[in-house]
């Protein structure tokens, strides 16, 4: 017994200190796969059966609003693909590489972790998907969470409004940067340290900022929600709204390209195409170091 | 004509345990709901040793609760020390426990599904910061009200497929 317990002590400060037992949790998960699909399957059936049981009323009116959908996102996607166009000629002006187009997976949430303070869920995409540690997860609002743990043929991911969890945001309306930590319930995300002097206000809107390298720049993260001043205290309290719908969405998509560079990092544009740019716009050549890009100006979102 | 002296029922219900451990409300629901499911891997490891200490052992429990320890997020090694520990108290005290009577044995399950659940806010609180839930008190409550029925349901199949 009481090796047993010096072994799980051993075993508890080793996950503690270092990751060697990563590979040991994605075996398990994986050998545990049977049991996250039992218990999950009254919901997935459930779904199933009132999908096959849909009158042809609901489908067809169904059909209608996603044919609206589609529409209308069609039409911004147009919209994106010329304000994308500008927006890499004018990064290459300024001398930074353009951003990669970010490669998506279809995912479906087939479990949750049942502990009251933990937000997780078990998603249907593992290793053999091509998912790995750290790939961002999105919804169709906005950012969900992380990958955090790999099985073979399930990952697990950490939701944004984990206590564990943060992201490094800023304000889309004026890129102030900040750092978006989870508060352990599940409608509510918290700014950290966040100066009482910093222009942020009710409703403004927070989106990824790349900065970290982990989460790819420019996925909506949240709203805000309520600024709290405290004349007395050193930090404002700012709660966040999560954009994503943490506790009702069942499709995901992994982000499972790289990270996209942000605009600080420094360049691999060869400077042959700099001069074409700047010959085709007829501005003489530029000293490059000289340009000084400020990463929230030059950035010039799409939205 | 009893392969494995009824082995595999054992493993059966420990499956069972596993997947009612994950097993969760509709999202619609209040979270706190949460807080008052019982400890099932401790109701049923309690279960195996108290009736058959032999065939249960200590090595058993605590892989178990490594597959525990994924299923919750826990640290690897936490609730694997913490059915090791119950399997422990059990086979030591299961000549005196079976003589209880049954409210009796409800406050021994008590005890240890909220030892349990003490055992693993500690190390919540200790290695990540969280704070100690009155979740602890609930569980092992409704560990206990659950008992009865659990005892009394699992020694008729017991019986029925002849686990010795």
């Amino acid at each position: 017994m009481l090796g047993l317990v010096i072994v799980s002590m051993l075993l508890i400060g080793l996950a503690q200190a270092t990751r060697l037992l990563d590979p040991v949790r994605g075996w398990l998960l994986t050998l545990l796969t049977p049991v996250t699909v039992i218990a999950e399957s009254p919901w997935l059936l459930g779904r199933s059966l009132s999908q096959t049981m849909a009158t042809r009323e609901q489908i067809d009116a169904r059909n209608g609003v996603l044919e609206r959908e589609n529409l209308e996102l069609s039409h911004l996607a147009q919209q994106y693909r010329v304000l994308r166009a500008e927006n890499d000629r004018l990064l290459a002006l300024v001398g930074s590489r353009s951003r990669l187009p970010a490669e998506v997976l279809a995912a479906e949430i087939i479990g949750v972790v049942p502990t009251v303070n933990t937000l997780q869920v078990i998603i249907d995409k593992g290793v053999n998907a091509g998912v790995t540690e750290g790939n961002a997860v999105i919804d169709s609002e906005g950012l969900f969470g992380q990958v955090i743990e790999l099985g073979q043929f399930t990952s697990r991911v950490l939701l944004v409004a984990d206590k564990d969890h943060a992201v490094p945001v800023e304000v889309n309306r004026n890129a102030v940067r900040s750092v978006a930590g989870g508060s352990g319930r599940i409608d509510r995300l918290e700014l950290e340290f966040v100066p009482v002097t910093t222009d942020i206000k009710v409703g403004d809107l927070l989106v990824t900022s790349g900065l970290g390298g982990r989460f790819p720049r420019g996925y909506p993260v949240g709203t805000v929600q309520a600024v709290s001043i405290d004349p007395n205290a050193s930090f404002a309290v700012v709660t966040v709204l999560p954009a994503a719908q943490l506790d009702r969405s069942r499709h995901v998509l992994v982000v499972v390209g790289e990270p996209t560079p942000t605009t600080l990092e420094h360049t691999l544009v060869p400077a042959e195409a700099i001069a074409n740019e700047a010959r085709r716009t007829g501005d003489g050549p530029r000293d490059e170091t000289s340009s000084n890009p400020a990463p929230s100006a030059a950035a010039g979102r799409v939205e | 004509m009893n392969p494995f002296r009824g082995g595999w029922f054992i493993a059966f219900t420990l499956f069972v345990a596993l997947v009612l451990t994950v097993l969760h409300l509709p999202e619609w629901l209040p979270q706190w709901l949460g807080w008052f499911r019982p400890h099932w891997t401790v109701v049923f490891v309690f279960f195996w040793v108290l009736h058959l200490p032999h065939r249960l052992g200590l090595i058993w429990a605590w892989a178990l609760g490594l597959l525990v320890d994924v299923l919750l997020a826990d640290p690897l090694g936490l609730n694997a020390m913490i059915l090791a520990g119950v399997t422990y108290v059990t086979w030591n005290l299961y000549e005196r426990l079976r003589m209880y009577s049954l409210v009796q044995q409800c406050v021994v399950v008590f005890a240890l599904a909220g030892l349990a659940e003490l055992v693993r806010a500690i190390a919540h609180l200790v290695l990540a910061g969280r704070e100690v839930s009155p979740g602890i008190v609930a569980c092992a409550v409704v560990s206990a009200v659950v008992w009865p029925f659990a005892n009394a349901l699992l020694q008729r199949l017991q019986q029925q497929f002849r686990v010795e």
